[in-house]
Order: C-alpha cells, then sequence, then structure tokens
C-alpha cells in the first residue's frame, strides 16, 4: 500500500508541474485527489504551506516569486519521498511568463509565436501545445463554414501535420520530455496512427505517471482488453486509477469496482472515485445504491456537473420528479450550456410526458457535443415514445455508430423494426444487443416477445429465449409466466405445470397477488385433477377460494368434482359444463 | 437561412471553375474587335470556343481536371498559341494576391455578358449571349461568388493558392519526364529518387529497431513512388490521346477531356474542400460506382473502392448512399457479415428513401419510412449469399409489410425476388416457411409445388408491374416467366381432378413470345428516355462514353471479341441507354441462347451467346458475362474438343476470379469430368463428380439442379466402369427425384441414360421401353436434339436384338441424321457414323467388297472427331471396324495402319495418363 503522505507530496509537485504547463484539466483532476486524501490530523498544516512541501529544493533555491514565503523544515523528507523528475529548467524565462499569461487568455496563436525560439523542453511543449489548440480552434470553426449540403465536413486540424513532424524529430533525438510525448500521442491518435500513439503514451505515462490527461488519451484507445493487457505500464498507484476507468469502459464492472475499493483506501473522500464507483453500480443496476451515492456527492460538491446525467437517469428510472426538477434547476442555475445540464433536462420532460421539449433539449445537447452517446440513445426513447420511428431509428444508429457496443441502441433499433412491423428484421438487432449484455433478462425477453408475435410465430425459440432470462434472474418475472403459458399451447401440460408452479413460488416470495396468479392456480388445479393427484389439486383450489370472482366459482365446481372422484363417481364430470 | 445556403451549394466556385471563366474572358473579351489579340483565324477562335463549351458542360461532373490538365488541354486546342494562353492563365492567377482581387475579378466577369435587352450589337463585336451556355456559366459562377460570405471566399482563396501550386509542383517534373532530350536529366533525378529511398529505407530501420514498430511519419517513399506512377501515366494517356488526334480531328476537345477525368480517378486524394460537390453530382457518381462494382464483380479491387468511400464518408457525413455502395462493394467481395452490417446501417439512415429510383417520390410517406425495400434488400442478400430459407423469411416479411403499408411497386419487385429465389435454389421445408405467413398470395400456393408457386408469383408480380407501369420489372418478369415456360412444364394449375387430362408438354411460342415481350423494353425506352432516367446520371452521361477509354483496357483485354463495341458504345452515347436497361436486353439474348440450346439447335445458341458477349458485354453484370463465357466453352468442348475448351477455360478462370460456388468452377468440373469419362480415368471422374456434388447445399429441396446432375454424372461414370446393376440403381432413384420436385426435362434424359445402361449392359429388351419413353417425352418437350440421340439409342437397341433388325434401326438411323449432323456434337455424331458402319455390316445383304467406301467413310469420319475427343473407347471401336474392312478387302498397309491405331487406343484405355497438372 502507497503511504498517503507520500501520495499527497507527489500530487501537490505534480498540480504545480501541470498547471505550469496549462494542462489545466489534468491538473484539476489531481487537485480533486489531493483533497480526497484522509488529512492526518496530527501534521494538519495550513493550506497555503502544503503547497510548499512539495516543491524540490533546487526549485526553492532558485525559485522567483510566489513559493519563497515560508521555507519548511521538511527538505530532506520530501527529496528522499518524492520521485518527481527534476525540471529541466529552474526559472521560467519572461518570454515563458508572457506566452503563458497569452495561453490563459486563450490567444493561442500569439503564445506559440511568442515561444518560436525557446529551446527548453518546457517551451517547446507550452508552444506545441498551443499550436495544436490552436488548430483544434480554427478546426471547429471550419467545420461550421464548410457544411455542406450533405453534413459537416470533417475538417482537419492542420496544425497536425507540422507538430507531428517536429514532435517525431524531437523524439528521435530524445529532447523531448512526458508532457511532449503526451503531445506526441495525441497527434497521432488524431492522424489515425493508433499503435504508435498508444506506445508514446505508455512511454509518457511510465516517465510522469500524474498526467491523468494522457491516461485517459490512452484508455479511449484500449478497445478491447487484449489490448489493455498488452500495454507494459510499469508500477504506479495512477495505473489503478486508470485501469478502474478501462475496465469500467470495457464494461467488466465488478472489476472496476474492485479496483476503486481499493483506492478507496488511501484516497476516502475523492469525488470522483465516489462518481465511478456510481457509475459501476448503475450499470449492475443497483438503483438504490447509487441514488445515495450521488446526493452524498452532491452534498459535498453541490455545483458538480459531470456524470449527473447519470444521476438524472437514476431519477427517471425511479420515477422521482420532484429530485428530477431540482437536480434539473440546479444545474440550468450551474451551467445551461453543458451537454450534461441539457440531457437532465431532457430527462425531466420525458418524466413529464413532454416529448417534444425533451427532444429540443437532447438535440441542444447534441450540438454541444455531437458524440454524446447516451443523448442520442436517449432521444431515441423519445422518438419512439412520438411514434416518429425514422427518426428514432436514425438517432439510434448515430449512437451505435459512435459506439457499438451501446446496447441500449441497439435494442431500441430492434424495438422500433418490431414496432413497425418488422419482427424478423427486428431480431438481428436484439441479437445484436444481447451480444453485448447476455445477462440481462429484459434483452431476452424483448427477443422472445418478438419470435412469439403472430407474423413470426417461432414458439420453440421463444422458449429458448425465455429460458434464458429466467437463469438471468427475470426480476418482473414475465419469464415464468410466458414459459409456462407457452408449453400450455404446445400442449405440453408437464413443463407447463413445472413452470406455473415455479411462477406461483416466485410470487408467493415477493407477495404478489393478481390475474398470473389466478391463472396459475386455476391452471395447476385442472391439471393435477386431470392427472389424479387429488390432493395437490384440492391445495390449489382451496386457495382460489380465497379470492372473490369468477375464480372462486371454478374453484368451487373443481372441487365437486374432485369429491365425485374421490367417492368413486364415475361419470358426470361436471366441470367439463359450461358455468 | 440554412436552406437559402444549401440551395446556393448547388453550383459551387471552385478554382477551376475561375479558370475555365479566365478562358472565357480571353474567348469573348469585352473589347470591340473582329479577332481579339492572341488568335489569328477565326477557325482557332472556334476551337477554343468548342473547347469550353465541352469544358462548361463538364463542369456538372465530380471531378474536376486539375490546373496542370487543363494545361496540357489547352497545348492541344491552342495549337501555336498554347503558350501564350497558359502563360496568361497562370499569370491571371498570380495576379490573385488577396481575396479583394477575386471580387474584382469576378466583377470584370459581368463585362463580358451582353445586356439582356440589347437589341443594338454591332457586328464585329464578340458578346456571350447571357441565355447561351457559356453565358449561363459565366451567370452562375457570378452568382455563386457573391452568395459567398466573406469566409467562403477566404476558403475559395486559399483553395486556389493550393490549386496552383500542385500545378507548379509537378509541372517541373512533367517537363522533365516528358521530353526526350533531356533523359540524361531524368535520369539523374531517378538516381535521386532511389538515393532519397535507400535513405528513408535505412532509417526506417534504424528507427524500427528503437522503438519496435514501423513509424507513422515515413512513408515519404510511397509519395515519390506516386509520382513516378503519375508520370508514366501521364505519359501513356498523351500517347493515347494523339492517336486519339489524329483519328478523330473534330472530336479531339472532348477525348482530351476523357483523358484527363479518367486520370483522376486514381488520385482521389485532392483538396476536399474541391472534392465536395451537389448531392446530384455525386448521386450520379455514386451509381456509375455502383455499376462499376457489379460489371467488374469481383475482380474489380475491392480495397481502392473502399478507401474512396471511407474518404467520400468522412467529406459528406450525411451522405448515406456511400454505405449501400460499400454494402455492393462488400457484397461483391463476399464478406458476408460487413456486407449485412453496411445494409442495415444504410437503411438505418435513409429509411429507405433515399435515392431508390422504384419508388415514386410522390407517395412517399416520410413518417413511416420505406422499410419494406430494406428487407427486400436483405432477402436479396441472403440469397446470394446462399441462405434461401432465411431469405425467404426476409421476403415474406417484406411481402407482409409491403402489403401493409400498400406499397405495390415494393410487393412487385419482392414478388419477383422470390420467384427469382424458388426458381434458382428451391427451398427445403415448403410448408414451414410458407405456411406460417397470412400474406393471401404466398398462403394460397401453400399446398401447390415450387414450380407452382413460381408460376403464381411471377403472374402477382408480372400484374402488378404492369399496372404500375414498371417498364424495367415487367421486362425482367417476361424474361423469368419465359425461362419458366422453357424449363417447367405447364399444368393445368387447379383441376387436379381425375378429369383433368395430364398433358405435360411444353411450348416453345409461349416461350418466344415472353422474349420478345421482354426485348420490347428498349422500345419503350427509347420512346420515352427522359423518364427513365435516374437523378444524377445525366449529369455525367456527358462524359461517361468519353470515359470508356479509361475502363475498356481493363475489361477487354483478355477477349478479343469485344474489338467492335465501339458501335455500340457510339449509340450509347446518343441515345443513352441506362445500364440497368441493356443489361436486360442482354440477358434476353442469353436467355434464346439457352432455349436455343435445349430446343437442340446448338448454331442458333451459339449465334445469340455470341451477340451477348460482343453486343452487352461492357454493361452486363460479372454474373451474366460468366454465363455467356461458359455457354462459349461449353460449345467449344462439345464440337472443338477439349484442348481448345481448356485452353479458353484458363483465359476465363484469369478473368472471373473463381469464388466459392462460381459457375466457371462449376464448368471446370464437368468438363474435367467429361474428359476424364471419355478418356477412361474413371479414378479421376468420380472424383470430379463427387466435387461436383459437394457443391450443392446438403439442405433437402435447395440446388436441385446441381445435385440431380452429380447424380447424372456418377450413373454414367459407373457405367463407363461396367458396374450396370449400380449405375441403374442410381439412375433409378434419380429419376424418382425428378419426378418428386416435377423436374420433367431432367426425366427425358434419366430415361435415355437407363436405356444406355440396359443397351450396354447387353440387355436390349429392357432397355427398348426406356428409349421410347425418352422419346415421347422429348416429343412432348421439344428437345430435338435429345430425341435425335434418344432415336439413335433406339436403333442402336433395335440392332442389339439381333442382325435381322438391321434394316430397321438403319431407317431409324436415317431419320435422326439431319439433326444429328446438323446440331449434334462431335461425340454423337461419331456414334452415329460408327453406327451406321456396324448396321451395314451386320447386314446380310450388304457386301462389303462391292460397297466398302460407304462403310470406311463414315468409319474414318468418326474416327478423326474421336480423336479430337479424346474418347478411346468408340476411337478404338471404329478403327477396329476399319481394320476388319481393310482386312476383308486385303489391303493390308491400311490394315496394319488402323490396327497399330486401334492398339494405341486401347493402350491408352487400359492406362489412364494422369491429366495435366495445370488443369486438375
Amino acid at each position: 500500500m502507497v503511504s498517503k503522505e507520500s501520495c499527497r507530496i507527489e500530487i501537490r509537485a505534480a498540480i504545480r508541474q501541470l498547471s505550469d504547463r496549462c494542462l489545466y484539466s489534468a491538473a484539476k483532476w489531481a487537485g480533486e485527489q489531493l483533497v480526497g486524501i484522509e488529512q492526518d490530523p496530527s501534521n494538519f498544516t495550513p493550506s497555503n504551506t502544503r503547497f510548499q512541501r512539495g516543491s524540490s529544493s533546487i526549485r526553492r533555491r532558485f525559485s522567483t516569486s510566489e513559493s519563497i514565503s515560508t521555507p519548511q523544515p521538511t527538505v530532506g523528507f520530501s527529496q528522499a519521498a518524492s520521485p518527481l523528475p527534476e525540471e529541466d529548467e529552474v526559472i521560467d524565462g519572461d518570454l515563458y511568463l508572457l506566452a503563458k499569461s497569452y495561453f490563459d487568455c486563450r490567444e493561442y496563436r500569439r503564445a506559440s509565436h511568442v515561444l518560436r525560439d525557446q529551446m527548453s523542453k518546457k517551451s517547446i511543449f507550452l508552444r506545441c501545445y498551443a499550436l495544436y489548440l490552436a488548430g483544434e480552434k480554427r478546426k471547429e470553426e471550419e467545420m461550421i463554414e464548410l457544411e455542406g449540403p450533405l453534413g459537416k465536413s470533417d475538417a482537419i486540424n492542420r496544425e497536425l501535420v507540422s507538430l507531428e513532424r517536429e514532435l517525431s524529430a524531437l523524439k528521435r533525438t530524445g529532447a523531448i520530455d512526458s508532457f511532449g510525448l503526451y503531445l506526441y500521442g495525441v497527434v497521432l491518435k488524431e492522424k489515425g496512427n493508433e499503435t504508435l500513439a498508444r506506445a508514446t503514451l505508455v512511454e509518457s505515462v511510465n516517465s510522469y505517471p500524474w498526467n491523468w490527461s494522457a491516461w485517459t488519451e490512452l484508455q479511449s484507445l484500449c478497445t478491447s482488453i487484449e489490448i489493455l493487457n498488452g500495454l507494459n505500464l510499469s508500477n504506479h498507484w495512477m495505473k489503478d486509477f486508470f485501469l478502474g476507468n478501462a475496465y469500467q469502459e470495457l464494461r467488466m464492472h465488478t472489476e472496476s469496482l474492485a479496483k476503486y475499493d481499493y483506492l478507496q483506501g488511501i484516497f476516502s473522500f475523492s469525488n470522483y472515485i465516489q462518481a465511478q464507483t456510481a457509475k459501476a453500480q448503475y450499470s449492475l443496476r443497483e438503483f438504490d445504491q447509487v441514488e445515495i451515492m450521488f446526493e452524498e456527492l452532491l452534498r459535498n460538491d453541490p455545483y458538480r456537473v459531470e456524470d449527473m446525467d447519470l444521476y438524472s437517469n437514476v431519477l427517471y428510472a425511479k420515477e422521482a420528479c420532484a429530485a428530477l426538477s431540482y437536480l434539473a434547476h440546479k444545474v440550468f442555475l450551474t451551467d445551461k450550456y453543458r451537454p450534461e445540464s441539457c440531457c437532465i433536462i431532457g430527462n425531466y420532460y420525458s418524466l413529464k410526458g413532454q416529448h417534444e421539449k425533451a427532444v429540443m433539449y437532447f438535440r441542444r445537447a447534441l450540438k454541444l457535443n455531437k458524440k454524446y452517446l447516451s443523448a442520442w440513445t436517449l432521444m431515441g426513447h423519445e422518438y419512439v415514445e412520438m411514434k416518429n420511428t425514422p427518426a428514432a431509428i436514425d438517432a439510434y444508429r448515430r449512437a451505435v455508430d459512435i459506439n457499438p457496443c451501446d446496447y441500449r441502441a441497439w435494442y431500441g433499433l430492434g424495438q422500433a423494426y418490431e414496432m413497425m412491423g418488422m419482427p424478423f428484421y427486428a431480431l438481428h438487432y436484439f441479437r445484436k444487443s444481447i451480444f453485448f449484455l447476455p445477462n440481462d433478462s429484459r434483452l431476452w425477453i424483448a427477443m422472445a416477445k418478438c419470435y412469439q408475435t403472430e407474423q413470426l410465430y417461432m414458439l420453440e425459440e421463444a422458449i429458448k429465449c425465455y429460458k434464458r432470462a429466467v437463469s438471468c434472474t427475470d426480476t418482473e418475472g414475465i419469464a415464468l409466466n410466458q414459459l409456462a403459458k407457452l408449453h400450455q399451447k404446445l400442449g405440453r401440460n408437464e413443463e407447463a405445470a413445472f413452470y406455473f408452479e415455479k411462477d406461483l413460488e416466485r410470487m408467493d416470495a415477493e407477495g404478489l397477488e393478481g390475474p398470473n396468479m389466478f391463472e396459475a392456480l386455476v391452471f395447476l388445479a385442472t391439471h393435477f385433477k386431470t392427472h389424479k393427484k387429488f390432493e395437490e389439486a384440492e391445495v390449489y383450489c382451496t386457495r382460489l377460494l380465497d379470492y372473490s370472482g369468477p375464480e372462486k366459482e371454478k374453484a368451487k365446481s373443481l372441487l365437486r368434482g374432485i369429491r365425485m372422484a374421490q367417492t368413486g363417481f364415475p361419470s358426470m364430470d361436471m366441470e367439463h359444463f359450461p358455468l | 437561412m440554412a436552406g437559402l445556403t444549401r440551395t446556393a451549394g448547388a453550383f459551387a466556385v471552385t478554382p477551376h471553375k475561375i479558370s475555365v471563366c479566365i478562358l472565357l474572358q480571353i474567348y469573348a473579351p469585352s473589347a470591340q474587335m473582329s479577332l481579339p489579340f492572341p488568335f489569328s483565324s477565326v477557325s482557332q477562335h472556334n476551337r477554343l470556343g468548342l473547347y469550353l463549351l465541352s469544358l462548361t458542360k463538364a463542369c456538372d461532373d465530380i471531378y474536376e481536371p486539375k490546373l496542370e490538365e487543363l494545361i496540357n488541354q489547352l497545348r492541344e486546342v491552342g495549337e501555336d498559341m498554347d503558350a501564350w494562353l497558359t502563360d496568361h492563365l497562370t499569370n491571371r492567377f498570380s495576379s490573385l494576391s488577396s481575396p479583394d482581387d477575386l471580387l474584382n475579378f469576378f466583377s470584370d466577369m459581368r463585362g463580358i455578358l451582353g445586356s439582356l435587352d440589347s437589341g443594338a450589337v454591332q457586328d464585329d463585336q464578340i458578346i456571350l449571349d447571357p441565355n447561351s451556355n457559356l453565358g449561363m456559366f459565366v451567370r452562375r459562377c457570378i452568382l455563386a461568388f457573391n452568395l459567398l460570405s466573406f469566409e467562403g471566399v477566404c476558403h475559395l482563396f486559399s483553395s486556389i493558392e493550393v490549386y496552383c501550386k500542385e500545378a507548379h509542383a509537378s509541372s517541373a517534373q512533367f517537363e522533365a519526364s516528358n521530353s526526350n532530350l533531356e533523359s540524361l536529366t531524368q535520369y539523374d533525378q531517378m538516381d535521386m529518387e532511389n538515393y532519397a529511398l535507400d535513405k528513408e529505407t535505412e532509417e526506417m530501420e534504424l528507427s524500427r529497431n528503437a522503438s519496435g514498430s514501423v513509424p507513422f511519419h515515413l512513408h515519404t517513399p510511397e509519395a515519390l513512388f506516386k509520382a513516378t506512377e503519375e508520370q508514366m501515366k501521364h505519359a501513356d494517356l498523351l500517347v493515347t490521346r494523339r492517336e486519339k488526334s489524329r483519328a478523330s480531328k473534330e472530336k479531339t476537345e472532348a477525348t482530351s477531356f476523357a483523358c484527363a477525368s479518367s486520370s483522376t480517378f486514381e488520385d482521389t486524394l485532392v483538396d476536399e474542400s474541391l472534392f465536395l460537390r451537389t448531392n446530384l453530382q455525386i448521386q450520379g457518381f455514386l451509381m456509375e460506382q455502383a455499376d462499376a462494382i457489379e460489371i467488374h464483380g469481383s475482380s474489380c479491387s475491392s480495397s481502392s473502392i473502399e478507401s474512396f468511400l471511407q474518404q467520400l464518408q468522412s467529406l459528406a457525413p450525411e451522405l448515406h448512399r456511400v454505405h449501400f455502395l460499400r454494402y455492393l462493394n462488400k457484397l461483391h467481395s463476399e464478406d458476408y457479415f460487413a456486407a449485412l452490417d453496411n445494409l442495415l446501417r444504410y437503411f438505418d439512415y435513409s429509411a429507405g428513401t433515399e435515392g431508390f429510383d422504384l419508388v415514386p417520390p410522390s407517395t412517399g410517406c416520410s413518417m413511416y419510412g420505406r422499410y419494406e425495400i430494406a428487407l427486400l434488400c436483405l432477402g436479396m442478400m441472403h440469397f446470394r449469399f446462399g441462405h434461401p430459407n432465411l431469405a425467404l423469411e426476409v421476403l415474406t416479411e417484406a411481402v407482409r409489410v409491403s402489403q401493409q403499408l400498400s406499397n405495390d411497386t415494393c410487393l412487385a419487385y419482392t414478388l419477383a425476388a422470390m420467384s427469382n429465389l424458388l426458381s434458382e435454389m428451391g427451398i427445403a421445408s415448403t410448408t414451414s416457411v410458407l405456411g406460417s405467413s397470412y400474406s393471401p398470395v404466398t398462403s394460397t400456393a401453400s399446398s401447390l409445388s415450387v414450380q407452382q408457386r413460381v408460376y403464381i408469383l411471377l403472374k402477382e408480380s408480372l400484374r402488378r408491374a404492369d399496372s404500375l407501369k414498371l417498364r424495367r420489372l415487367v421486362a425482367s418478369n417476361h424474361l423469368a416467366m419465359a425461362k419458366f415456360e422453357l424449363m417447367h412444364v405447364q399444368r393445368p394449375l387447379l383441376s387436379f381432378g381425375p378429369k383433368a387430362s395430364v398433358r405435360h408438354k411444353t411450348c416453345p411460342v409461349s416461350v418466344c413470345k415472353e422474349i420478345r415481350l421482354g426485348a420490347h423494353l428498349i422500345s419503350d425506352f427509347s420512346s420515352e428516355s427522359s423518364t427513365m432516367t435516374v437523378d444524377g446520371s445525366l449529369s455525367s452521361v456527358w462524359l461517361r462514353d468519353l470515359q470508356k477509354p479509361w475502363g475498356q483496357p481493363v475489361f477487354s483485354q483478355d477477349s478479343g471479341s469485344r474489338k467492335n463495341s465501339t458501335f455500340f458504345q457510339f449509340c450509347d452515347h446518343l441515345v443513352s441507354i441506362p445500364g440497368s436497361v441493356s443489361q436486360l436486353i442482354g440477358a434476353s439474348y442469353l436467355l434464346r441462347a439457352t432455349s436455343w440450346e435445349l430446343y437442340g439447335s446448338a448454331p442458333m445458341a451459339r449465334m445469340n451467346t455470341l451477340v451477348y458477349a460482343t453486343l452487352f458485354g461492357d454493361s452486363s453484370s460479372s454474373s451474366d458475362a460468366e454465363l455467356a463465357y461458359l455457354k462459349l466453352i461449353q460449345h467449344l468442348a462439345l464440337y472443338k474438343g477439349y484442348k481448345d475448351a481448356f485452353a479458353a477455360l484458363k483465359i476465363a478462370e484469369e478473368k472471373f476470379v473463381t469464388v466459392s460456388k462460381s459457375k466457371i468452377l462449376l464448368l471446370k468440373l464437368q468438363l474435367l469430368h467429361e474428359h476424364a469419362l471419355h478418356r477412361g480415368n474413371l479414378k479421376l471422374a468420380q472424383r470430379m463428380c463427387n466435387e461436383l456434388g459437394g457443391l450443392a447445399s446438403t439442405a433437402m429441396g435447395v440446388d436441385m439442379e446441381l445435385k440431380v446432375e452429380a447424380s447424372l454424372r456418377e450413373a454414367r461414370t459407373l457405367l463407363a466402369a461396367k458396374q450396370y446393376s449400380q449405375a441403374a440403381n442410381v439412375a433409378h432413384s434419380l429419376f424418382c427425384t425428378c419426378h418428386k420436385y416435377n423436374m420433367q426435362i431432367e426425366k427425358a434424359s434419366v430415361l435415355l441414360l437407363l436405356a444406355e445402361i440396359h443397351k450396354k449392359s447387353g440387355n436390349a429388351v429392357l432397355g427398348l421401353p426406356y428409349a421410347l419413353a425418352s422419346i415421347s417425352f422429348c416429343q412432348s418437350f421439344n428437345l430435338d436434339l435429345l430425341k435425335a440421340s434418344a432415336t439413335l439409342t433406339l436403333a442402336e437397341l433395335w440392332l442389339g436384338l439381333g442382325s435381322n433388325h438391321s434394316k430397321r434401326a438403319l431407317d431409324l438411323l436415317h431419320g435422326a441424321f439431319p439433326m444429328i449432323l446438323g446440331h449434334g456434337g462431335l461425340e454423337l455424331r461419331a456414334r452415329a457414323y460408327i453406327f451406321e458402319a456396324n448396321c451395314y455390316l451386320s447386314d446380310p445383304s450388304f457386301s462389303v467388297s462391292t460397297d466398302s467406301e460407304t462403310v470406311l467413310d463414315s468409319l474414318r469420319q468418326a474416327s478423326d472427331e474421336l480423336q479430337a475427343l479424346e474418347y478411346h473407347e468408340l476411337a478404338a471401336e471404329a478403327l477396329y471396324l476399319m481394320a476388319m474392312v481393310y482386312d476383308k478387302l486385303g489391303q493390308i498397309e491400311e490394315r496394319e495402319e488402323a490396327s497399330a491405331m486401334f492398339k494405341k487406343h486401347l493402350i491408352a484405355l487400359e492406362n489412364p495418363l494422369e491429366m495435366e497438372p495445370n488443369i486438375v
């Protein structure tokens, strides 16, 4: 186990280094983890001094502006515990400072121009990074300018070629640090050279593990477990964060939960870990637990927008209108132009049955982020509700093309086609969806229903699907009932009785009543009676007597018949006459 | 607002259009003079005008030539003033140094247009009529430019820079490689390239050692290769162009343009912003690509198309037709999963409403989409991949959905597809599949046999297509009907009572009628061509036949028969018949060939196939072309011997990449089997026979024709191995199968085979009824050639009963002789000759010494033909008879010669040599 103290020191230094290089989101992430570490009350220090401990001795000796105020006595300790690389330049040049302020004002080209002749690794990185961002910005603009009648053209970042050339040259001469490698990896990925990008990013995170942005880029390149296992990563606690995230994306939720459990030992107050755990639990459909976690998360971090769309999904599933509207209001006030916020509002309207408005908000979310997977899927659901199947199919298909593993969208496609009376065509999509999530009874039941439609009427296949659904612990109890009915329909009374009994057991255990129960009882009573098992038949009949309605009458006549048969009256099967 | 920019996007200003504008300025300067400055004669001026006219017409094409290509074309058009023209062009471009210059340029352009109401135009003034072609072009350019936003102007400006830069970069190389005088420098350059290459590879190796993987950035050598290739290509093009311009002076402009546009197919990696064209253009272009995929089949490289499609997709993500094209491509390269995936994706996105010309847009209900078309396509895909049951299930659903949505058009097509499926493959368990559906069309048919169902489906489809005026479907249904009439025996459909006299027969007249009706399509089409044209394809029709020089060498290098196809191409240009129509007409010729084959006229069959191969080869789909080749090769094998046939087969094999179940593979096995049988290599024959059987699907009722043929061949092999009872068993069970599946025509040949078996086993009395039955079958099905050969067998059987029947046998033979000699293959003819000799020889009233020539002549003829066929057994028989006759006549020398030959054949028969390994 890594000591909390060393983690803390490492992260502190890392935050400084990252924000010095304008890698803000990585710095933000690191900061979240830093405060997530449980504070040791004994050596709790005021926040301003905490920052000094991370700085290396050399830096302090030459430091110019900010970190000189309070020299700390922990020099030796920090040197021993911190494996951070020594910085290659001690003083930020004046030009660097200027460039950084330009960068902070989002004047990227200006920043890179200022640094044009600087040869230190740090300056080179910032120059390239600024250039890259400038290219990205221009790309976004061009995408809108060049929009043709056939959709947005795929504008490219025009800086990529020159950046790639320069960075590869630097890499060959070895004049590149881990941040440069990270940028090189990003450029390579954009250019579509995934293997080399992966190798470069691995190199980067191995030499400097605290850059979370590099890890996320690497994660997005790990599309299968084989690739993930093939990575040659050196051990570090950051690797556990990475693996947890990667497992989650590869739908290995239990493995990912285990990782996060372990990490929680160190970072016990990390919001990030809590949110990730909630995500995993959500995929495992533990909605109650997820709701509690999110509530706690919001208490600690009330202005958080990230991952809140997931929370809204949970609230949607639990049909908690008030809570959902509260959440929507809150994120709306925090930042209304975040795709997540739009998605939450869309969910709210959907729950309220105002599908047109919901679609509008999902559309807005997609305008903000065209690759926002869940918005496509949710919009598909809305269109299904609005009976606009072609639009629904289009939306689902876009989701699937963004991420082919999205079983919800595959399922939605199947559903849409089934709605249009094309069950055979729909089967393909159900099969796809089940392929990605074979343990979900709902999907199996949907497929079985498809087989059961009057157009196909392939009952044997439907039975197979229901059996699978039962083995996946079908919570809604549709499968058992349907199995029994299908067997009954096919004249296999033994099997039918077996499944009716099972279904009855289930309903008893859950304390449910309803038409299904009557049906099961009636069938079982008649079945056992025809097989001369009068005792069982009587048991079911007497249970039926507890309820009112036509079933009661039926039970009475059945009982009469049983009595007669038992007393040896040979003829007159009363119950065969219509009542 | 978005709508406004979108409609404006229908005509975008591009650098190429600007160069056309510049040329137009030269052509019609606003100054007042009868002949503008650089032109020395009026004809020269007119030549430029014609050239510009073709350029403006071609502006709607998807590819635009690069500046360099334009300059090359100008060199030919401009003759002595080409230098001035190109200089002016490049100077004009280089003078455009800021967006403001562009603005000025276009306001200058206004000057060359005459005013709309100008009545007073002086005679010597050259002014573009604003309503002329050129004038319209200028006006469109100006309008499009005026609609551009400032960003748009900036983009145009930067693309002009790229346009000029490319030309500069390549022109240097171009000069170097094209002038023979400077071959030395060229050599130097080559050296340089090699050197650079070496260096690059060295580096590559180095860095490979370092990082363990091939670095991404080192693609420069490829670029170099590409550059050299490009030069070669240009050189080639130049040559062809020179030839052409000599041949037809007045067509120079057009042809040279074609060359230019053809070369761009290879390097599609042009500047992206230039690439994006209007919807119509791209749709038309994609249609052409689809045709190309179909024509070239699996022989065209799927990866190049794939990469091109990928590019197109990233440029125009909302262009869903790309997915369909990708589906077609995958379909032809036999990649089931990718094909399925792309098909579904296409219909998910487009909802079936995009681009299908079979849906009239007015009836398209946009609310529900047209997913029944998706089902139709999916069904056809399953059919093609050989999943008949799946296909039928999908098509049944298509029928149901199109009935629900009352899409009669789709229904007609689906029914046609269904009948096609049933007739080509058959289905395994007919009742379970068709019975489950509640659709009225199919459920009435559930109690009928497959053929009857095919008939009903066809009739239904035809009726609907007729009422909806779907001409192409009507035509193809007529053809399918003809095929049906040809192959299947008609019976009254619903009167199965004992009273209905079941008279089996086929009716050649109705076949003929159906074929004729099918061919009416072309006359329908030429009378009202405008209604049949499909969106976008017209815009490129102008250049379509001009592109042929590119397509031609790929396709026709291996077949000399297509030499004279230029005539039809020319017609193609004039009438612009869509490929699908000419495909259908072609199919009717193929069907004619097939029917003549069945009815027994070899020359007619051959002629029709040749007509097909010469006239329709260019537009035919690869499977049809394959069929034509197959027929021709079969003809060769039957009438010219195996040597020629195998040589032809080799050519065909190179042409059609043999995929799992291709017709060519089938043909090869058939040929090898026949050859092995004739040479007496029975083991090989058996093997081929088994392989043939292995090609058929294992499901019951599927691929029946193939199965029947395999067991027919098995029986023949057994017969050749003298295992008569086994052969008879196989033939008997085969007859039962044919009866069960209602295959009447096959029955006739099975009966003949049975007669043959009994004849060989020396049991002539048993054979007679079979032979007679076969003859009567042939009579009612109009199978004349088969009947002739059955008559021959009958005669042989009579002779087998004893020599006193030889007179009757001879009479029978002479009755069939005209048919046999006129249409029969080598084997049949030889058999007839030998048999004739046998008859004479066994006739006691015939004396050899007086009438030897009648016998000898036939025998000589027979042995010659059999030698070509390498049929050792029969050849030996003929030679034996010859030797005997010579012996009787006392001609020792000839006798010895004949007996030596006889011995040779016998030895060859007993030691069957292994087949040439390269053929097997």
